[in-house]
């Protein structure tokens, strides 16, 4: 048997010596590890939560616009629809889905109420892939094309104006030459959304309806595209903005929101943190129980010295030890987090504080995203740490004196 | 009335696989006042009287009588209150509170038993002199030798005046010359306060001491001797 | 100081480097409690200050309904003699009188549906941070001059500037055509898109004469001196409203439900946190006190010989226990109150707070320290130590004197 084989078979069977701190000291570090990965689930669950409504309730994971539209969001910014070299890549593989749109500030005016809002023109058709308002409709009908004349509003703007399914409102909005333009819309659908306040900001038409009311043949404010994953748009954000060229803004969703943008990056300090401090608040267990194991082996310690042991041994089997002891903590904490997150994969119902979640940009269901980086992470950070906090313990253990630690009582 | 009596008592500990008679059925009575030792080689079942007698622990079957009271049916509690107030025990060694002080470790045992404040600091002090250990009242175990260690704890073993002392083995960890102090302590406690003793041992010189010599072997009694008769 | 005191302390001293390791988990966990929930308590009054100061208010006296379905009609009859009655009556000088109503608001070539707020120029800044956030201009000072100020980004939509003019059109109260002219006197920036995108104000009197309020407002909003005292202040209001009239008083709950779910939804995800920290403190002190009680064995056997009952023995570690647990406790209270105490003076950051801002979150934090966040999270780690102790203490009950003292 060579010495590391002697090693780890020692520190296994020492481990075990004291099974009652060993089995304490291991459910504490599985409950450790299981609150390290459960808790960062948790944490993702909810930032991937809201990105995820977020570009799905209209952004898209790449927005083209014209370059003055976000600064001033009317319809005095527009650009023509999409030509054959834009439509090419729109076509390719990795576009999901692609739509284009008209925005305007408008004003909603029912017999009782106005409001203002935002009045998106759509194509149905191609919408339905990229955002979710025609899932989310709870009464009536979506759209069914872009001359469509019905109107779709959200579920809090329907309450606020007072209005229904079948009723007439009237909008009003600005044409390019700013001359006010109205237009009689029946109500024909209403939605929900995951965050409520959009209900309030977003109504939907027919996207020709609204670019004949407009007077803007076929121009468009925007296009939405949705790519197959929203962590990945580097390539197909380059594809487009060579396609379109300098005429037009080509945006990424984290530049678009930078709130969320931020969110996401503060979510892996904030996971970092949450390891690091679980850690130190196991390392204190970890260092008393492998003072306390060392402590109570002095004896032995010195009498293997004594046999000729070097202290390098000694110092490698204490180490083996805690190694061991961590280990044994990361796969059993891993399968609980794991066993968890597998029975919340259908999402945690928050809809009791549904608007306290809205002020922070969040949907009413929570859903727990395991990431294998966040694993790989906290496995990390509890191994080189637990060596770090091992090394005192087992430093002392190999510079007893071989005498002095055998006639200690 | 006598200090303790044994009637038939049989016990069997389990070793392994092994079932070891530790008591064959013994019975012995020591007289209020005795001075007994028992002898008998390793295993022999000595240990096992002592504990027993003391209400350390329990018996298989017959009756112990201590004092007149009969204890080998007490609960735990009732058990625990009799060794606090009737037997003494002195233990090989180390069988001080190495945190505590000499006194400490007297006083201790009184606080148990409930002796106020005042009179606890007094009765100690006068056992501890009354053992000899006058001026080394606030020293702790460590900074005692053996033999003023097994002095503490004979002074705790008769803090509360009890009807009988076991000492197991009390010089096994001494040099002769302390342990012969050590039996005077036992022989001068035993006339002036009357206190009984039972000394399980194997060294010939403390045997010297005992008025009556118990021999056991195997878990029974084999020999038992009146040495003032002899 | 009794013997079991004296025993018990020195018991733990028997090994130093073991009982400051304890200690210290009790200490770090301590701290790191009193420090986050600092934090937290300091980021939620934040949090319900940014988002009631600018427009919400402590209490808003309104008519019955209009919260839910804020129509025109719906109002406070005589809102400026109610404001100033009120005011009188409770010796409060932060409280205002306004009115609301939607309207298009239009600059040369642009047209914006926006809140239009009638408000009190002399007791508006009172109790709103609105008129202290003016960017550009100032804010009103006449209650019946035809002027306005807007928030930034609502300007930059209208392409407007200070001195324009804006026409106003709404629905007035009795249903007539309201229309009027004003001029941006100011520009006020709030740094939350949401007001500042679609909320302008305009003084009272001019308000009720432009929607034919006939000396009618909306609301009467009302500041209590702090957060605690609101319940309070929302009795004896409720108290001075005329009856028969339909005024309700809600409270900021009320208003805005969102705020207290959010610092709920916040709260759950905290709990859980401290509660991991806490188990595995409790872990620590479990080990801890175990390895003491089982190396102990032997001297227990002896004791236990001498006549003391495992009960006392028990009793003997949660004694050393507590005096653990105190120790924690005390260093963990004075070390964390001192760092907190720092960070309650300087505050501190952390990037991308300052986006926070859209959500009403303060940019920087400064914790709260008082004797509710410094002390119970010590004192539930020093009672979850105390619990975490029961086990080696019960095993206790199982020893037997022999095998005990047979123990190395």
């Amino acid at each position: 048997m060579g010495t590391a084989s002697i090693v780890l078979n020692l520190a296994w069977r020492n481990l075990w010596r004291n099974y009652r701190r060993t089995v304490i000291m291991l459910m504490a570090v599985v409950v450790g590890v299981w609150a390290m990965i459960f808790m960062s689930a948790m944490m993702r669950g909810m930032v991937d939560g809201m990105l995820v409504d977020s570009i799905r309730s209209l952004p898209g994971h790449i927005q083209i616009h014209n370059p003055n539209f976000r600064d001033d969001p009317t319809v005095n910014n527009l650009f023509p629809s999409p030509n054959e070299n834009l439509i090419a890549v729109l076509e390719q593989e990795d576009v999901v889905a692609w739509s284009s749109r008209v925005r305007v500030p408008a004003v909603v005016m029912s017999e009782r109420n106005s409001r203002g809002i935002t009045l998106v023109g759509i194509d149905p058709v191609a919408e339905v892939s990229v955002s979710s308002v025609a899932d989310d409709m709870t009464e009536g009908q979506f759209l069914s094309g872009t001359e469509d004349t019905g109107l779709i509003l959200g579920r809090r703007l329907a309450e606020r104006l007072e209005t229904e399914v079948g009723k007439r409102v009237v909008v009003l909005t600005q044409d390019p030459s700013n001359e006010i333009v109205d237009r009689g819309f029946r109500v024909i659908g209403v939605y929900e959304a995951q965050v409520a306040s959009t209900e309030e900001i977003y109504a939907f038409a027919g996207r020709s309806t609204l670019q004949m009311l407009l007077g803007i043949g076929g121009q468009v404010s925007e296009i939405a595209v949705l790519g197959a994953d929203y962590r990945d748009t580097e390539a197909l954000h380059h594809r487009i903005n060579t396609a379109v060229g300098n005429r037009l803004e080509v945006l990424p969703w984290y530049e678009l929101n930078r709130y969320l943008s931020s969110m996401l990056g503060m979510m892996d300090g904030f996971v970092l943190i949450w390891i690091v401090v679980i850690f130190l608040a196991l390392s204190f267990g970890l260092v008393n129980t492998l003072v306390m194991s060392v402590f109570e082996r002095v004896r032995e310690i010195g009498l293997m010295m004594a046999l000729g042991m070097k202290p390098a041994v000694i110092l490698g089997q204490i180490i083996a030890e805690s190694l061991m002891l961590l280990g044994m903590g990361l796969l059993i904490g891993n399968v609980f987090a794991w066993a968890t997150i597998q029975q919340l994969r259908e999402g945690i119902d928050l809809s009791a504080v549904s608007e306290g979640l809205e002020m922070m940009g969040a949907g009413s269901v929570l859903t727990p995203s395991l990431q294998t980086s966040d694993v790989v992470m906290a496995t990390v950070v509890v191994l080189v740490l637990g060596f770090l906090a091992s090394l005192l313990p087992a430093v002392r253990a190999s510079r007893y004196h071989p005498v002095d630690a055998i006639t200690k009582v | 009335m006598h200090a303790v009596r044994c009637i038939d008592v049989r016990k069997i500990y389990k070793q392994g696989d092994e079932d070891v008679i530790g008591l064959n059925g013994v019975s012995i009575e020591v007289e209020e006042g005795g001075f007994v030792c028992l002898r008998s080689p390793s295993g022999g079942g000595k240990t096992t009287l002592l504990n027993v007698m003391g209400g350390l622990d329990r018996p298989d079957s017959g009756e112990i009588w201590i004092a007149g009271k009969r204890i080998d049916n007490l609960s735990k509690a009732p058990l625990a209150r009799m060794r606090l107030h009737r037997i003494g025990f002195v233990f090989q060694a180390y069988n001080l509170i190495p945190v505590l002080t000499a006194r400490e470790n007297v006083e201790f045992v009184m606080q148990v038993q409930g002796v106020s404040v005042v009179d606890r600091k007094k009765r100690s002090l006068e056992i501890l002199s009354e053992v000899g250990l006058e001026g080394l009242e606030d020293r702790r175990p460590a900074k005692m030798s053996g033999g003023q260690q097994q002095r503490v704890a004979v002074a705790r073993a008769i803090a509360s005046n009890p009807a009988i002392v076991l000492a197991d083995e009390p010089t096994a960890n001494l040099d002769s010359n302390t342990a012969r102090h050590l039996m005077e302590l036992f022989v001068e406690l035993n006339q002036h306060r009357g206190t009984t003793f039972v000394i399980a041992t194997h060294d010939q010189m403390v045997m010297g001491y005992a008025r009556r010599l118990i021999r056991m072997l195997d878990g029974k009694l084999v020999e038992d001797i009146d040495q003032e008769a002899v | 100081m009794s013997i079991t005191f004296r025993l018990a302390w020195r018991n733990i001293w028997r090994q130093p480097r073991r009982t400051w390791l304890t200690v210290g988990a009790l200490v770090f966990s301590n701290i790191l409690l009193i420090f986050l929930i600092s934090v937290q308590l300091g980021t939620y009054l934040m949090m319900i200050d940014n988002t009631l100061a600018p427009l919400t208010g402590h209490l808003q006296v309104q008519y019955e309904g209009y919260k839910d379905d804020q129509r025109i009609h719906q109002s406070v009859p005589a809102v400026r003699g109610l404001a100033a009655d009120i005011r009188e009556r409770l010796s409060l000088e932060t409280i205002a009188a306004r009115g609301a109503a939607f309207a298009l608001t239009s600059s040369e070539d642009r047209t914006y549906g926006v809140q239009i707020i009638g408000v009190e120029p002399e007791f508006e800044p009172r109790i709103s941070t609105l008129p202290g956030l003016i960017r550009e201009g100032r804010f009103l000072d006449d209650i019946n001059a035809p002027e306005i100020v807007i928030g930034a980004v609502l300007a930059r939509n209208l392409r407007v500037q200070l001195g324009d003019e804006l026409t106003i059109l709404g629905s007035a109260r009795d249903g007539s055509f309201a229309a009027t002219v004003v001029r941006v006197v100011g520009i006020f920036e709030s740094g939350v898109v949401e007001l500042d995108r679609s909320f302008a104000e305009m003084p009272l009197g001019f308000f009720q004469d432009t929607f034919v309020m006939e000396g009618a407002g909306h609301t009467v909003v009302i500041n209590a001196q702090d957060l605690f005292s609101v319940s309070t202040l929302q009795q004896q209001v409720q108290a001075l409203l005329p009856d028969m009239e339909g005024l309700v008083v809600h409270d900021w709950n009320d208003l805005q439900p969102g705020l207290r779910q959010a610092i709920q939804a916040d709260l759950v995800g905290a709990w859980f946190m401290y509660g991991v920290l806490v188990i595995l403190v409790a872990f620590s002190v479990l080990n801890t006190q175990l390895m003491s009680v089982l190396e102990r064995t032997r001297e227990f056997g002896i004791t236990m010989s001498l006549g003391l009952t495992s009960g006392r023995l028990g009793w003997l570690i949660m004694l050393e226990t507590t005096m653990i647990g105190l120790l924690g406790l005390g260093l963990g209270v004075s070390l964390g109150g001192l760092v907190v105490y720092w960070f309650t003076v300087n505050g501190f950051a952390y990037p991308g707070l300052e986006l926070a801002a859209q959500f009403n979150l303060p940019d920087r934090i400064y914790p709260n320290l008082n004797s509710i966040s410094l002390l119970v999270g010590p004192c539930v780690v020093f009672l979850a130590s105390l619990i975490a102790a029961v086990y080696p203490a019960a095993r206790l009950h199982f020893l037997q004197p022999v095998q005990a003292m047979k123990a190395a």
